[in-house]
């Protein structure tokens, strides 16, 4: 019983799972304090934020699913790495697909300025 | 089965290959629940807009409040590892502890997040307003949803390890659930960061 969750693969060998636990928690802490700091001060152009904030977002999603859910390179949990990878090239595709192609549309359907005073002309004047 | 497990603490090769097998099966549905809730996220990242309501709830948004559900489940996260770090070591009691611990700290997120709700819902701010609100309730509220079976499956497993100990069964429930858990925080952290962090900004 001992090393069960290793011997079924759900924890890898070579990991110091207790470690691997505190400094995935420390860091999620301050990942999360410092995103969420960013937009409370509101300190940096409306751009830089964004960027901070989804960047946090990425590293703090490699520290949980490395630390938390051990997925990492060593063997046993190598093809829980590949399940995932695959789901990812998944969610790039929809995910990608989806906006494209909704947010062409949106742009497609705006009325141009003249459309835009040919209308307000047509209803009646501005 | 259970008891030659209990005492000899070896698993042999079929309960090892049965277990992972297990995991790994586990791993696929979650993957699946993975490609759900990016679809979810299309949806309200589309519906975001000022043309579906948008603007009608970015004042709304208390964010200090929503950091505090996010450090809630965060917590509950770490002490769910720390349950099955005890559980590794055979401690009942340890084991039982921490997972009433995350227990209380994810029933405190749900609590939290259903107030939300019926507070928007209070100021007229429901589902049926317009495509913004469809799209953040239909995506928290999944969520949500996740985490309230998330407890009590949590539940449902302190009972078994009160009765029957750490057994092969019990163990396996917990792999299983730590994964579903850690899955869940994961999926909070691009809610917290892609409703309420861009919301606002």
């Amino acid at each position: 019983m001992k090393n069960y969750f290793e011997e079924i693969g759900a924890w890898p060998r070579s990991h110091n799972i207790a470690g691997s636990y505190a400094v995935g928690f420390a860091l999620s802490l301050m990942l999360t304090f410092a995103a969420y700091e960013f937009v409370v001060q509101n300190a940096l152009p409306h751009g830089w934020l964004v960027a901070v904030v989804v960047g946090a977002a990425i590293l703090q999603f490699i520290v949980q699913v490395y630390c938390f859910l051990h997925i990492g390179t060593d063997s046993s949990t190598r093809e829980r790495l590949f399940a995932l990878s695959f789901a990812g090239l998944l969610m790039l595709i929809l995910v990608s697909g989806s906006l494209w192609i909704m947010f062409d549309l949106n742009g497609r359907m705006r009325p141009d300025s003249t459309q835009m005073v040919q209308y307000m002309n047509d209803q009646g004047g501005f | 089965m259970t008891d030659e497990f209990d005492r000899s603490g070896i698993l042999s090769v079929d309960e090892k290959s049965k277990d992972s097998t297990i995991v790994f099966g586990f791993w696929m549905y979650l993957m699946t629940d993975l490609v759900l809730f990016a679809s979810l996220f299309v949806v309200f990242v589309v519906l975001r807009g000022p043309e579906y309501g948008g603007a009608s709830i970015k004042n709304t948004f208390d964010l200090q409040y929503v950091f505090i559900e996010t450090i809630a489940l965060l917590v509950s996260s770490f002490t769910c590892g720390l349950a099955l770090l005890f559980a590794r070591e055979g401690n009942v009691r340890g084991t039982v502890s921490w997972l009433l611990a995350t227990f209380v700290l994810g029933a405190a997120f749900v609590a939290m997040e259903v107030s939300e709700f019926s507070r928007l819902l209070a100021q007229g701010l429901a589902p049926a307003r317009d495509g913004f609100l469809s799209g953040y309730f239909t995506l928290v509220g999944t969520h949500g949803a996740h985490v309230t079976v998330g407890l009590l499956w949590l539940l449902a497993m302190v009972v078994a390890i009160a009765g029957r100990g750490l057994s092969r069964g019990n163990m396996r429930k917990l792999a299983l659930f730590a994964m579903f858990w850690h899955f869940l925080d994961v999926i909070w952290i691009f809610i917290f960061t892609i409703v309420y962090l861009m919301g606002v900004l």
